[in-house]
Order: structure tokens, then sequence, then C-alpha cells
């Protein structure tokens, strides 16, 4: 059901030629300017829903989608994502009505082939954990449940994490593009990540494709390089999954749990004191340095055990190297006290993504645990998944809390790089990907 | 001075020598009983005291428990021998360093454990759910042993940690300095217990409170809180305890005692016989008893973990976790004996404080409908499962407490 060939051979592709530019005006009305297009996909969507019917019971008879429905639901998929590509921001001109082909954030998928009967039967039952990450990743309108009686910080968490990871970006999106007339880098390939998986999902719903949907956000790499960022996260995990341990896992990482918690208060502490000292003299004290570092190596190791992107039990000191998924901190740096004086303020909406991200994760390693424990091995899109969210914590952190940087996390996915390129003379030991 | 070959052999001789007279005269003063040692009770028939019915029923309940409980044991012999076996080649799946691929071990030991007795505990819920012994949801038990286990990882995490962290650099002696931690352990938790109980409340019936206050001053104690524990949701078993140490005591009564099954002078000698566990320091005994096998019972896990590299090295814990349950089975007897012996002593207090033994009578009787525990079991049970001496022997207890006292 899941498997792990790339995702330029997936039958439905995303093709980004966007330029990041963005009209203020545009933005600014966005929704507004969407509106006769949400209701020309509320009515598409009627006619797909029961154009899908229809072609479920044609596929299952000649194992192959009938062209001509085949070809009104791809239109379909690919209105659906220009649409959404432009109320999200990931995309500026305003779009066809029809799906035409061409668009900056443009769906390829490819013409009928033959399906397996027995995928084709059962197409619902199988797509509901796709369509389980697709809800959590793309987000619904409204916003989910998100309860105004809470607090006001903890209904803002709430209300991030039962948007979507695509509607919280689109909202920190909308601010960057107001003021900047662009829209960040990041944003765009994580909102086009979300969209691919999202027409994937769909396209697999709709019996475009039996080929499950992928959802590596580092497949395809892109094409333009990833900003350097300090804070980098190896992966060198095979997948091989141990099925006791995954059975358990929740239960195991109870003691770290409970040192987590110890550690972190000790940790606050030295982070006001980090913080006054690098506000003082420009560059963290090394001694505060190193303490938070190993915290923050330690905490990347835990959620990499908790959600199953690693497989062996972590140590409780967060020794460099010592663990298959660990992220890279750079040395003590001169920081800008300006930077430094507003950073948890600055830091606000790289907070906001953390915990976007984090409820994908946590929704795949929820997922990954059923696969894990019936292959022993992790699919290796789930795997990743919780990988952009440790890399991007590691960042939040580091930027936000502990100021090991004062370079901002980048939220785009980052690409998967080959082992021998990253790997630097006199640095062992091999490095199997990055994220 | 150095000694000869001979001359160790002699000293650890007379070393083993001197320690086996310590452990027996603690073990004769934690022995000591206000019940007359000459005392000879009555020869009661069991079917004089209990209809052939309550026999019936309570035989055919106790016999399918003991039967599981048999098999259980088993069970959980042959996955721990297993895993003792077997168990360090699960050293892979950590990347912890030697302490915490210990821990590691430890906690997939427990885990192998839970999944092992799943079927049985579900069995056994099974059989009180039909005899109406138990009203407890099947998820809800299966959630509530799944936390469990979660506590459990906690505390063997935290007991790996101090025997390991101690063999690192005692070697095989770890256990001279573990064996007091773990009993130092189980003094803090007997005290800290009754404050980890969930719903607990006051008890409300202000007669049976203010005949605590007065049962506790004859027997020569400050009176102690009585606590009522919520339990009716999930069983209808009656139970009470007697928790704490110090400021910490409490008597808890579980709310199933006060549903108007039980009079209020059968109420009153429960809350008797649970003063007498305190005015009797029998928490404080239990815990002195606790220290006499824990310390020959770390001497053994430190002597047999020896061929695996001693407890220093983690493939050690899952012959460690055997030999500790192995242990723990084998002086089951000797330890339910101490429990029997008690809890005889409690009765005899309480049968002093209370001058009732047709309470204590009645409420024994009543305990084999109301918990269908089966008067006169098989000895082999008594022996190898019993923790509370028999009801039988407990109403002989009452009749020649009668007869000693001349009512």
């Amino acid at each position: 059901m899941l498997d792990n060939r790339r995702v330029a051979d997936h039958p439905i592709r995303i093709i980004v030629k966007d330029d990041l530019e963005r009209s203020r005006l545009t933005v600014f009305f966005r929704l507004l300017l969407a509106i006769p297009h949400l209701i020309a996909l509320f009515l598409w969507s009627i006619g797909a829903l029961v154009a899908g019917i229809v072609n479920w019971f044609a596929t299952l008879i000649k194992g192959r989608s009938p062209k001509g429905l085949h070809d009104f639901l791809a239109s379909y998929v690919r209105y659906a994502t220009h649409v959404y590509a432009y109320v999200l921001l990931a995309a500026s001109p305003f779009p066809g009505f029809g799906g035409e082909r061409g668009y900056p954030i443009e769906v390829e998928i490819d013409p009928p082939e033959l399906q397996s009967r027995w995928k084709t039967a059962f197409r619902i039952l199988l797509g509901l954990p796709a369509l389980v990450l697709a809800t959590v990743l793309v987000g619904s309108w409204g916003g989910g449940g998100a309860r105004m009686s809470e607090e006001d910080g903890q209904f803002a968490a709430d209300l991030f994490s039962s948007v979507g990871v695509a509607w919280t970006i689109a909202f920190l999106a909308w601010f960057a593009c107001l003021a900047r007339g662009r829209m960040p880098r990041g944003f765009r390939d994580l909102l086009a990540y979300v969209l691919r998986y999202g027409a994937q999902a769909y396209g697999y719903l709709f019996l475009l494709t039996d080929r499950y949907p992928n959802s590596d956000p580092h497949d395809p790499p892109s094409r333009e390089p990833v900003p350097e960022h300090p804070i980098r996260l190896r992966v060198e995990d095979d997948l091989r999954r141990s099925r006791l341990t995954v059975f358990f896992r929740l239960l195991l990482t109870f003691p770290h749990f409970l040192w987590l918690i110890l550690w972190s208060l000790l940790s606050l502490v030295v982070a006001i004191l980090n913080w006054v000292a690098t506000l003082l003299t420009g560059r963290p004290p090394r001694v505060f340095h190193r303490f938070l570092s190993a915290f923050v190596r330690y905490e990347v190791h835990v959620l990499a055990y908790l959600l199953l992107v690693a497989n062996p039990f972590p140590g409780f000191v967060g020794k460099s190297g010592s663990y298959p998924v660990d992220p890279e901190l750079p040395p003590p740096e001169p920081q800008s006290r300006w930077r430094t004086a507003f950073r948890v303020l600055l830091a606000i909406p790289a907070f906001i993504v953390t915990s976007a991200i984090g409820t994908a994760a946590f929704v795949a390693a929820f997922l990954a645990w059923f696969a894990a424990l019936a292959t022993g091995r992790m699919p290796e899109g789930l795997r990743n998944v919780g990988a952009y969210y440790l890399r991007y914590t590691a960042q939040e952190q580091g930027y936000g809390v502990y100021l090991l940087t004062d370079r901002y996390p980048y939220s785009g996915p980052a690409e998967y790089e080959e082992p021998e390129e990253m790997e630097e003379p006199g640095e062992a030991p091999p490095l199997a990907a990055r994220a | 001075m150095q000694l000869g070959r001979n001359g160790r052999l002699v000293f650890l001789g007379a070393l083993l020598v001197v320690l086996a007279a310590a452990w027996a005269a603690a073990a004769v003063y934690l022995w000591e009983s206000r019940v007359p040692g000459n005392l000879s009770p009555p020869d009661l028939d069991v079917h004089d005291e209990f209809t052939r019915g309550e026999l019936a029923r309570a035989s055919r309940y106790e016999r399918f428990l003991r039967i599981e409980l048999l098999l259980s044991q088993v069970a959980l012999l042959g996955v721990l021998g297993l895993y003792a076996w077997r168990g360090h080649r699960l050293m892979r799946e950590s990347a912890a360093g030697r302490i915490g691929t210990g821990m590691l071990l430890g906690m997939l030991g427990l885990a192998l454990v839970w999944l092992v007795q799943v079927p049985f505990w579900l069995l056994e819920l099974w059989w009180q759910r039909r005899h109406g012994i138990s009203r407890a949801e099947y998820p809800e038990a299966i959630l509530g042993t799944w936390l469990g286990l979660g506590g459990e990882f906690l505390f063997i995490c935290l007991a790996i940690l101090v025997v390991m962290g101690l063999a690192g650099f005692l070697r095989d002696r770890w256990w001279a300095v573990g064996a007091p931690f773990f009993i130092g352990l189980a003094l803090l938790f007997v005290f800290v217990y009754p404050y980890l109980l969930p719903n607990l409340g006051s008890l409300r019936d202000r007669e049976l409170t203010a005949e605590a206050r007065q049962l506790a001053d004859e027997q020569g104690i400050e009176p102690i809180p009585v606590k009522v524990e919520e339990v009716r949701t999930f069983t209808t078993a009656p139970n009470a305890e007697a928790a704490g140490l110090g400021p910490s005591r409490r008597i808890v009564l579980w709310d199933t005692l006060l549903t108007g099954r039980f009079e209020q002078n059968e109420i009153r000698f429960v809350i008797a016989h649970e003063l007498a566990h305190h005015s009797r320091n029998h928490l404080w005994k239990s815990v002195g008893w606790y220290a006499l096998f824990a310390v020959p019972g770390a001497f053994l896990i430190a002597l047999f973990t020896r061929r695996r590299g001693g407890l220093s090295r983690p493939e050690a814990v899952p012959v460690a976790l055997f030999v500790l349950v192995a242990l723990q089975l084998l002086a089951g007897p000797v330890q339910n004996a101490i429990g029997r012996h008690l809890e005889a002593e409690a009765d005899w207090v309480a049968l002093e404080t209370t001058e009732d033994p047709d309470a204590a009578r009645a409420l024994f009787r009543r305990f084999a409908t109301t918990t269908l525990s089966e008067p006169n079991p098989p000895l082999w049970s008594q022996l190898l499962l019993d923790t509370h001496p028999t009801l039988l022997d407990r109403i002989k207890l009452a009749e020649a407490w009668e007869r000693e006292n001349g009512e």
C-alpha cells in the first residue's frame, strides 16, 4: 500500500513555476477575490462526487478508468489545486475556472492506466489514512473545533493546530506578503508540498491512479538550492523498526519525558541567563551554549524516538552523534543585539509554524505506528514528515528560545542530499540524508 | 595481616553464621505476636458454619481463579525465562549507553510480561463479572493496566539506574548498598501510599468515626483518620486496609463495605482489625520482613547475573528480572505465611478491643457470600496463594478467643 518510489515517478505531480512575487493589493483582498472560485469549486465538487462514484463502478468492471471520466476528475483535481494555491497564497495569478494548464502551481496527471480491482474495491478504506493526513495538512474551511473558552494563548495554539498546516502558513504568509510584496520561499514550498499531497490523495480516492500518495516532504528535491541554515538535521536511519519497541513506544518514552521535564526546567533558567549574557556581550557564553545545545539535541532525540523517526532507544545526555537522527548545531557566534532583545516576539510565527507541522508529524507517527507494527519498517515518507518537524523544531528552539543562532528557521521542506556530497573531510560517519 | 585461603574460608564461614544468626534473631523478633502460642482453636465443621450452596458457589468460583493464577505464573516464568535467554539481543534497539540500554531491557521485560498477562487478566475479569464481583469494563481494565505499566516503567528505570550505577563502581558487591537503598525506597512507598490513593473521602458516619477514636484509644494509639475509597463503580467486593506510617497513617474502607450489607458492629470489627495493624506496627514489620528478604535476594541476583558480566552490563538485566521473579515466587509461601500470621494477630487484637466475637463470626460468614472466598480451601492453595487465614480459621480464632475469655 505504501511504497517508497520517488514522487517524480508518481502519476500525479506538482510543477512549481512561481516566482514568489505577490501583488499586495490582491493579497490583501485574496479571500474576497476567491469567492467566485469557491462557489465554482463547490459546484464542481458535487459533479466530481457523482463522477467519482460512477468511475468507481466503471473501474471495478473494466479495470481501468474511462477516459472521459478520468479527464473530468483530473480537471477537477487540477482546478481545486489552483483555487487552493490561490487562496493560500502559494501562487499569485487569478486562476481560470476550467482547471486550464499553465498555472504557476500546476498539477500533472497521467492518462488512465490499468488498476488493480482489489485496490479499487477497497479504495475508500485504503485511502482513509491518506485522507486523514491530507485533512491535517490542508485543513478545512472554518478551522475545526477550537474552543473559545480557552485561555487566549491556548486558544491560538489549538486554533492553528486544528486548521491544518496550509491555513496556518497562509495566515502568516498574508502578513509577510503584505509587508514585503514577496512570498517567503519556505512558506511557498511547504504549501506546494501540502497541495501536492492533497492532489495525490484526492486523485487516489477518485481512482485517477492506484499509486498511494507520497507523504515525503523532501521529495522531489527543490530545483533551487535550499538556503543554508546553521542548524541542520542528520538522518542516518535505515527505516527498520523493532515491532516490540514500536508497540510500546509511548510507554517506553515515559522515563525520557520525566527527564526532559526536569532538564527543561533547568534549561529555562539557563536560557534566561543566556539571553541576558548575549544581550550584554553580543555572543552566547560558551558554557551556556554547550548546555543548551545538549538540551536541544536531547529533545530532538526523544521526539525522534516518540514519533518513530528513529528506531533505537536514545541516551539521556543529548550527546552529539549518539543517535541516528541528530541535529547539527553551530558553535557560539556573534548575534545581533536587536534581534536578541526581541527574540521571543520575533519567534512567535515560528512557534505557530512548529505547532502546525507538529500536528501533522504526530498524525503521521500515529499512522506509521500501524504500518511499522505490520511490516517492521517505517514508511519513508511518514518518517520524513517527522524528520521535517524535528529539523524545524531544532531551528525554532535554537532561534527563539535558546539563542543557539540568530538565523530564522527555514519553514520549507529541505531537499534530500546524497551522503557523499554532505560529507566533509574528517567528518564521520557518512550521512544517509539531511533534512 | 594477610589471611591464607583456609583462613579466608573460615572467616567467610564465620561471617555467614553471624549473618544467619542475625537474620534469625530479626525474624524471631518480627514474628512475635499477641496471639497466645498455646492457643488450641476448636475443631469446627465447615458445613456447620456455611450452607451447602455457599460452599459450592465459593468453591467453584475460587477453583477457576486458582487454576488461572497458576497458569499465569507458569506463563510468566516461561516468558521471563525466554527473555533471560534471548533478551540481550534487544540491545541493538538502543543507542542509550550502558545504563540507558539496561533501562530499555528492563522496560521491555515488563512489557513482555504485560503482553503475556493480558489474556489472564481478561479471563479473570470475565469470571469476576460473571459472578457479580467486578463491574469493570474490559477496555477500562486494559487501559488501567496499560497506564500501570507506564508507572512500572518509571520504577524499573529508577531501580536500574541505581543498581547499574552502583554496579559500575562496586561491581558484584552492588547489593550491599543497593539492598538498603531499596529498603529505604519501600519505606518511602509505604509512607506516601495513602496520598497516592485516588477517590478518597472522609468517613461521614459520625457514630463509626467516634467508635474508631475509641478503638484507637483502647489499642493505645492516637486516633487515626478513617477514609472511604470509592470503588463501587468497578467492584462489589468489600475490603479495607491499613496504610501509611507515622503522620500518613490511615484506615481505608472501601465504600462497598458501607452499602448496608454489613451490620454496624461488623464494620466496627473491621475498623478495629485495621487499627490493630497500626497499633501492632504491622506496616513497620512488613518493611522489616521485606528487608530480611531484600538483602539475600539482592545478593542472589548479583550472584546469578555474574555469567552475563554482572549488573554493570545491560545484557544481565533480563537475567536479573527472571531471577527476581523466580525468587519472589519461591519466597511467596513464606511471605504468605507471614501475612497470615499478621492478619491473625490483627483479628486477635480486634477481638480484644471490641470484645465482640459474634460480630467477627458474622463478618467472616458474610465474606463467603460477598467476596466468594472459599471458607476452607485446599491446603496447597493456603500455603501457596493465601495472604489471609481462611474464613474458617478466622471463625475458629473468634471461638478460641471467646473460650479463652470465658464469654
